[in-house]
C-alpha cells in the first residue's frame, strides 16, 4: 500500500488503528462516551503505550519516535485518527509536549511532561489569535505576569490538566503553562458543530502567572511559530484521514447504488466528480506529508509548508465533504448516516488554528511580501 | 484504494552514489556547458527556429559524447544504463546551464517516443535508431491525433495497406509537436478495418522527407506556431519500419500514454518550489497591488497550488516506480492536476494583473506574458488527453467504477462511423 513508509511506521499505524476500532469506534463517538473522564483516561493510557504522546519528545526526556522524524510519525497516527473521527486532545497534547520538551523549565519537564507522555493527563493549547475577538494580553507584575483575555473553541479545555496559553505583551510574546485550577480561569463548555469533539470557551481574568510557569525565555515568538506549524500539520493530517474515509464511503456508495439500471458511479457526472475529488485527496496527502517532512526535519521551510498544507487541506476538506454529500444524496442528510460527522469535522478543522485565507496571508508575510 | 499515507520522499534513501554522480555532472557541466541565469524561462509550446534547432543538435551531441544523454537508457543503445534518480539529479544540476532546447518536442522525443520504442521495437530497429536519437542526429515526433480522432485515439482513420514488402500510408494527422524540424515520425495507422478499433492498429517509423508527406505548421491561439498538421498521400514505408507487432499497436499506445502523462519525463519533476510565485509577486507589484489583500490571496493561492502539485508529482512518480507495470491511470493524477491547475494559475495571474493584461507597450512583457499564458494555459487541459479522459481513467482504473456502455468496442471498425451516423438514439 505504502511504497515508502517503514515497517515500523506501518506497524504503529496498524496497531493504533486496531486500538481505536476496539476502544473508540464511531458508535462510541456518537454516544458521547468519550466525554466521560474515566473513559478518556483509559483511552489516553492505552494510546500512550503506542507512543501517541511521546513522538515529539526526545528520548532523554522519556519520549521517542519511530523513524527519527517524530512529526512525520505523529502525522501518520493523526491520519489514522482522522479516519475514525477520534475525539481526545491528540494535537494539543502533542503541541504542548513539544513546547515543554524544547523550552520548558526543569520543573515542568520533571513534573508535567511525564504525565502527558503516559496519558495520565492531557493539555490544552491556546495559540495567538487567528480570528478577531480572541486572544490574551499579558502585563508585568512584581512576581511575573498577569494574563487576561478569552479564547473560544479550545478543544478539550474542560478535561485538560494544564493550559498552555500564549499572550501578547508590549514587547513581544510570552507563554505560560497554567494549571486548570488557577484562580481567575473560567472554562465554559460549548455546543459545537463538530459533535465528535469537546470544545469550550476559556476566559482568563487577571490570572497571576508566576515566573516559574513561563515556557521559554524572553520573546517566545519563534517557539510559538513552531507550535503553530506542528498544530497545522497534525490538524491537516487528521483532516486528510477524515477525507480519506468519507471518500471511501462515497465511492462504495457510487458502486452499490443502482439508478436507471446502472450503478450510479458508471455515469460520468458522478465518475468525474469522484475523480476530481480523489485528486484533491491525493494532493492533500502529498502536501501534508511534505509539510510533515519539512517541519520534522527543520529544513528551513517548515513554517511556510505547514501554512500551505493547512490552507490547501482546509479548502479541499470542505470541497471533498460537499462532493461526497452530493454522491450520497438524501441519505447523507440524515442523522443516522456518518456523512454529516465527517462534514462537521473537516469544516471545523479548516477553521481551527487559522482558516485557509489566514494562512495564505501568513504565507505572504513569511515570504516577505 | 490507498488508505495509508505513503511517505513521499523515497529519494532520501538514494544515497551517496547519486551524490557522487551529481558532483561529476556539475564538474562536467561547468567545464563543457555555458552558464545561464536560473530565471530564464523556457516556453515549451512555441516552435523553435531552424537555427535554434541546429544549435540544440550540437549541444545534444556534446551531451551524448560526454555520456550525459540517455542517462537512464540501456547501455547497448548508447545510454548510460542508470536510474531515473540519476536522470533527475542531472536535470537538476543542469538547470544552471544552457541545455539543448527542442521545446515540447524534446519532452516527447526522450520521454514518450524513446521509452515506447525501447519497450516495443525490435533490437535491430533500436540499434538503427536509438543512438541517433540520443545524439540529436535524428529528431523524432509523433503522428498520432487526427482531425477526426482526439480523445478517442483508437478511432484513428489513417490507413496502412500492405503491398509486398512495403506499406502504403494514407490519411492525415494533427497536433504533432515539432514535426517541422523532425527527421522521423512515429505514426499510428489502421492495418485491419474488419476488427474492433483497438485490434487493428500498427505503428510505423516514417521519415519526414518521404515522398507524399506534407507537413504544415498550425498557427495557434497566441499567433505563434508549434504544432503541425500532416497529410499522407500514399507514403511508402518498408516492413523494417514497423514498430512492435502488426495489429498490436494499442499496446504500444498504452506505454506511450503513461509517458505522455508525465511519468517518463524526468524534466516534469523540477525542484521544489520554495519562493512565493515570483512571477505573480512581480506582477502584483507592477499592478500596484502588493499590499492589496485580495491580490495577496491570489498570489498565495497560486504558490500553494504549485507546491501541492509538485508534491503530487513526486507521490505519483513514487507510486509508478514501485509498480511493476506502470498503470497509465495513476499517471492521470499528474495530468489532471496540470490540466486543472495550469488554467487556474493563468486566470489568477489575469486577475492580479487587472488592466495590465488588456494592452501593453511593445517593449513591456509584464502584461503580455500573463495574457499569453492565459491563452496558452488551456492547452494543459486538452493536449495529450483531455481532463475528461483523465477523469475516466482515474474513475474506472484507479477507483474501480464501472465503465460507460460502449457503442464501438465490439464492432468491426469499418462499421463504426456509419452506425453512429444512423443511430436512432436508442440504447441497449
Amino acid at each position: 500500500m505504502d511504497p515508502s513508509a517503514s515497517d515500523d511506521q506501518k506497524l504503529i499505524m496498524e496497531t493504533s488503528g486496531r486500538l481505536m476500532d476496539q476502544l473508540c469506534p464511531l458508535t462510541e463517538v456518537r454516544s458521547s462516551t468519550y466525554r466521560e473522564a474515566e473513559f478518556a483516561l483509559n483511552y489516553r493510557r492505552q494510546a500512550s503505550d503506542l507512543g501517541w504522546f511521546s513522538m515529539l519528545v526526545p528520548e532523554e526526556l522519556g519520549g521517542g519516535s519511530v523513524s527519527g522524524n517524530g512529526v512525520l510519525d505523529a502525522t501518520l497516527i493523526a491520519f489514522e485518527r482522522g479516519r475514525r473521527l477520534q475525539p481526545a486532545p491528540f494535537v494539543s497534547t502533542n503541541v504542548v509536549a513539544d513546547a515543554l520538551a524544547r523550552a520548558g523549565s526543569p520543573d515542568q519537564k520533571a513534573k508535567v511532561l511525564p504525565r502527558l507522555i503516559s496519558g495520565d493527563a492531557s493539555a490544552a493549547w491556546l495559540p495567538l489569535p487567528t480570528a478577531p475577538g480572541q486572544g490574551f494580553n499579558a502585563s508585568r507584575t512584581s512576581s511575573g505576569y498577569e494574563f487576561s483575555g478569552r479564547s473560544t473553541h479550545v478543544q478539550d479545555a474542560d478535561s485538560a490538566a494544564w493550559l498552555l496559553v500564549t499572550a501578547e505583551t508590549d514587547s513581544g510574546v510570552v507563554q505560560a503553562l497554567i494549571d486548570s485550577t488557577a484562580a481567575g480561569l473560567t472554562v465554559t463548555p460549548l455546543e459545537a458543530l463538530d459533535v465528535t469533539r469537546s470544545f469550550a470557551e476559556v476566559e482568563l481574568d487577571a490570572v497571576e502567572i508566576p515566573a516559574a510557569a513561563l515556557v521559554g525565555e524572553g520573546d517566545a515568538r519563534e517557539l510559538v511559530e513552531r507550535q503553530l506549524a506542528v498544530a497545522c500539520v497534525l490538524t491537516s493530517a487528521e483532516s486528510v484521514g477524515a477525507m480519506d474515509h468519507d471518500f471511501e464511503m462515497a465511492l462504495q456508495y457510487a458502486k452499490d447504488r443502482i439508478a436507471f439500471g446502472r450503478p450510479i458511479g458508471s455515469f460520468q457526472a458522478i465518475k468525474h466528480l469522484l475523480a476530481d475529488t480523489s485528486l484533491m485527496l491525493e494532493m492533500s496527502k502529498a502536501i501534508t506529508l511534505a509539510a510533515a517532512n519539512s517541519v520534522g526535519t527543520d529544513d528551513g521551510y517548515g513554517l511556510e509548508a505547514a501554512s500551505m498544507a493547512k490552507a490547501f487541506v482546509g479548502d479541499c476538506g470542505i470541497d471533498l465533504a460537499q462532493n461526497c454529500f452530493q454522491v450520497f444524496g438524501g441519505i447523507g442528510f440524515t442523522w443516522e448516516h456518518d456523512q454529516h460527522l465527517y462534514l462537521r469535522r473537516v469544516t471545523t478543522d479548516s477553521a481551527l488554528f487559522g482558516a485557509p485565507a489566514w494562512h495564505r496571508e501568513r504565507l505572504c508575510q513569511l515570504s516577505g511580501l | 484504494m490507498d488508505s495509508t499515507m505513503p511517505d513521499i520522499d523515497i529519494d532520501i534513501d538514494i544515497d551517496i552514489e547519486i551524490e557522487q554522480f551529481r558532483t561529476q555532472a556539475r564538474t562536467w557541466l561547468e567545464a563543457n556547458m555555458e552558464r545561464r541565469p536560473r530565471a530564464t524561462r523556457l516556453g515549451s509550446s512555441d516552435s523553435r527556429t531552424p537555427e535554434e534547432i541546429a544549435a540544440s543538435r550540437i549541444l545534444q551531441r556534446k551531451l551524448f559524447d560526454g555520456g550525459w544523454a540517455g542517462i537512464s537508457y540501456p547501455k547497448e543503445f548508447g545510454g548510460r544504463g542508470l536510474t531515473g534518480a540519476h536522470e533527475r539529479a542531472f536535470r537538476q544540476a543542469a538547470l544552471d546551464y544552457v541545455m539543448p532546447d527542442f521545446g515540447g518536442a524534446g519532452h516527447v522525443m526522450f520521454g514518450a517516443i524513446g521509452r515506447s520504442l525501447l519497450a516495443h521495437a525490435s533490437p535491430a530497429f533500436l540499434h538503427r535508431h536509438i543512438r541517433r536519437l540520443l545524439s540529436g542526429e535524428e529528431l523524432w515526433c509523433q503522428f498520432y491525433s487526427e482531425p477526426e480522432a482526439g480523445s478517442d485515439l483508437a478511432g484513428i482513420r489513417t490507413s496502412a495497406i500492405r503491398d509486398g514488402d512495403r506499406w502504403i500510408l494514407r490519411g492525415s494527422k494533427i497536433w504533432s509537436t515539432g514535426a517541422d524540424h523532425a527527421d522521423y515520425a512515429m505514426c499510428l495507422a489502421r492495418t485491419d478495418w474488419n476488427v474492433p478499433k483497438h485490434q487493428g492498429l500498427t505503428w510505423f517509423a516514417v521519415p519526414t522527407n518521404a515522398s507524399g508527406l506534407t507537413i504544415r505548421p498550425i498557427v495557434q491561439i497566441n499567433g505563434a506556431t508549434g504544432f503541425c498538421e500532416e497529410f499522407l498521400d500514399d507514403v511508402e514505408v518498408a516492413d523494417d519500419d514497423v514498430i512492435g507487432e502488426i495489429n498490436r499497436g494499442w499496446t504500444v499506445a498504452q506505454t506511450m500514454l503513461v509517458y505522455e502523462r508525465g511519468a517518463g519525463d524526468a524534466a516534469s519533476a523540477p525542484v521544489e518550489p520554495r519562493s512565493l510565485a515570483p512571477d505573480l509577486v512581480a506582477l502584483a507589484s507592477k499592478a500596484g497591488r502588493a499590499s492589496d489583500p485580495v491580490a495577496r490571496q491570489l498570489v498565495a493561492r497560486a504558490h500553494v497550488n504549485d507546491y501541492a502539485q509538485f508534491h503530487l508529482g513526486r507521490r505519483v512518480a513514487a507510486r509508478l516506480r514501485s509498480a511493476q507495470t506502470p498503470d497509465p491511470a495513476v499517471a492521470s493524477y499528474g495530468k489532471l492536476a496540470a490540466g486543472t491547475l495550469i488554467p487556474i494559475r493563468a486566470r489568477l495571474a489575469v486577475e492580479i494583473a487587472g488592466m495590465l493584461v488588456l494592452g501593453w507597450a511593445a517593449d513591456d512583457s509584464s502584461g503580455r506574458r500573463p495574457a499569453t499564458d492565459y491563452l496558452n494555459g488551456r492547452m494543459g487541459s486538452i493536449a495529450a488527453g483531455t481532463n475528461e479522459m483523465q477523469r475516466n481513467g482515474i474513475g474506472e482504473r484507479v477507483l474501480g467504477l464501472p465503465r460507460e456502455p460502449s457503442f464501438d468496442s465490439n464492432k468491426p471498425f469499418a462499421e463504426v462511423v456509419r452506425a453512429a451516423r444512423n443511430w436512432d438514439g436508442r440504447v441497449g
